[in-house]
C-alpha cells in the first residue's frame, strides 16, 4: 500500500512528523535581532515552489489521459475513497504521478537533510540520489 | 562560547526535566538562564551547527519537553547568541513583551493542518460538477482517446476545474476548522499543499478541534488531511502575522 497515511492525527513529536512541520521549525518561531541564525544553505531547496497542479502542456495531457481512464459511470455512485478503487489506479499513472509531485516536496527535504549530513560528498553524487530517494521515501511511508 | 537558544518560558517554572540534551554531537546539555521573571532554555552552541536532521529533531524535542510543563515561546531553529549575557540582556530588555506573549499563549498549542487532493477522487468530483467535461471526455473516449488538440483542450479544462477546486477546498478547510481555534495562521507558502494552515488551540479543547478535522474529512472525501500537533506555538509567538479568529491573538476560544 503506497498511499500516504492521511488518517493519522496527532503524534507531532516523532521523526516522521518532522517532515511535515519542518517549515514551521525553520520559518516560524521567535526571531531575536541580537542573535545570529545558523546558515540554512543546504536547505534552501525548501523554497522551491512545488505546485500540486501546474498549468502546462504535460499536465493537460496527463489529466486528459486520467479522465480517459476514469470510470465515469462508477464515479458518482462509488465513494471516492474506496480502497479497491485506489488500488486499481495507483499503478496506472494519474494518481501515481500526483503522489510523485507531492512526495517530491518531501524528497527535496530529505535530500536536504542528506546533503547537510553528507556535505563532504562531491556535488555530482547528489543527483542520482534525488531519483533513488523516491523508493526510499515510499518505503518510509509504508512503515 | 556562544549560546544556542531553544525558547523562553516563565521564570517561576522549576520543573524542566533533568538531563535534557539538545543540538550538537555529542548533544549539549540543556540549561536555564533566569532573568526578569523569565527563563531562556539554552545550551552551548556547537561549532559549525547546520540544519541537520538530528539537530532539527533535538530542537523540536527540547521544545516539546519544555512545553509539556507549561507555555514555551519557541525560537526559530538555529538562533545563536554570542554568549549567555546577551541572552539575559535580551530577556531583561523585552521582559514585558515576552511575559505578555506567555500569558496570551498559556494553555494553548499549535496544530498544523496540510491538505492535498486525492487526484482520482477530485477528478470524479469535478466531472460530477461539470457536464461539459463529462461530454468532452466521452467524446474523446469514443474517438479512441481523441486527437492531440482535443486532449489538450480537455486537459486544460480539467486542470482549470481542479485548480478552482483547490482554492475552494483551501478556503473550506480553513473555515471548517477556525471556529474551534483561538487563532489561525497561514503556513509558509510554496511547499506544495493546497492548504497549509496552523491553528492555535486550547490544549484542553484539542478533542473539539480534532473532531472538527474529522468532520472536514467526512464532508470532503477527495481531500487528504495531515494533522500535526500538539506543537509549540511556532506560528503564534509574535502577534503580527497570525490572524486572530476571535478578537486578539490568545483571546478566549469561545469565539465566533
Amino acid at each position: 500500500m503506497t498511499v500516504v497515511p492521511a488518517q493519522q492525527s496527532g503524534g507531532g513529536g516523532g521523526s516522521s512528523g518532522l517532515y511535515d512541520v519542518l517549515e514551521l521549525v525553520l520559518d516560524r518561531g521567535l526571531v531575536i535581532d541580537a542573535f545570529v541564525r545558523v546558515s540554512l544553505v543546504g536547505i534552501e531547496i525548501l523554497k522551491i515552489d512545488v505546485r500540486v497542479v501546474v498549468a502546462s502542456v504535460d499536465t493537460y495531457l496527463r489529466f486528459a489521459e486520467a479522465c480517459n481512464r476514469l470510470d465515469l459511470e462508477a464515479g458518482p455512485r462509488k465513494s471516492p475513497g474506496v480502497p479497491d478503487l485506489v488500488g486499481e489506479i495507483t499503478e496506472s499513472g494519474a494518481r501515481g504521478k500526483s503522489k510523485g509531485a507531492l512526495s517530491g516536496a518531501a524528497e527535496t527535504v530529505s535530500n536536504a537533510f542528506k546533503q547537510a549530513r553528507e556535505e563532504r560528498e562531491p556535488e555530482q553524487q547528489q543527483r542520482p540520489r534525488a531519483r533513488k530517494s523516491t523508493a526510499a521515501r515510499r518505503k518510509e511511508e509504508q512503515e | 562560547m556562544s549560546t544556542y537558544v531553544y525558547g523562553i518560558i516563565d521564570g517561576s517554572r522549576s520543573s524542566l526535566p533533568e538531563d535534557m540534551v539538545g543540538v550538537g554531537d555529542p548533544q549539549r546539555p540543556v540549561r536555564i538562564l533566569q532573568e526578569s521573571g523569565l527563563a531562556a532554555v539554552v545550551s552551548d552552541a556547537p561549532e559549525g551547527l547546520r540544519p541537520k536532521r538530528k539537530d532539527l529533531l533535538a530542537h523540536q524535542n527540547v521544545l516539546a519537553e519544555a512545553g509539556a510543563g507549561g507555555c514555551v515561546l519557541p525560537m526559530r531553529f538555529g538562533s545563536v547568541a554570542p554568549d549567555d549575557e546577551t541572552v539575559t540582556a535580551v530577556l531583561a530588555e523585552r521582559a514585558e513583551h515576552y511575559r505578555e506573549r506567555l500569558r496570551a499563549l498559556d494553555g494553548k498549542v499549535e496544530y498544523n493542518v496540510k491538505a492535498t487532493h486525492d487526484e482520482e477522487a477530485v477528478l470524479h468530483r469535478v466531472m460530477a460538477e461539470n457536464p461539459e467535461l463529462r461530454s468532452l471526455t466521452e467524446a474523446n473516449r469514443r474517438a479512441g482517446g481523441g486527437s492531440y488538440e482535443e486532449k489538450l483542450r480537455l486537459g486544460e479544462m480539467v486542470v482549470a476545474a481542479v485548480k478552482a477546486r483547490e482554492a475552494e477546498d483551501a478556503t473550506e478547510v480553513r473555515q471548517g476548522l477556525e471556529s474551534s481555534a483561538a487563532a489561525v495562521s497561514a503556513g509558509p507558502e510554496s511547499t506544495g499543499w493546497i492548504a497549509n494552515v496552523s491553528f492555535l488551540v486550547d490544549r484542553d479543547g484539542a478533542e473539539t478541534f480534532l473532531a472538527a478535522v474529522e468532520q472536514v474529512r467526512k464532508s470532503h472525501p477527495h481531500l487528504e488531511l495531515r494533522v500535526n500537533g500538539p506543537l509549540p506555538p511556532y506560528s503564534f509567538v509574535e502577534p503580527g502575522p497570525a490572524e486572530p479568529a476571535g478578537s486578539t491573538a490568545g483571546a478566549e476560544s469561545s469565539g465566533e
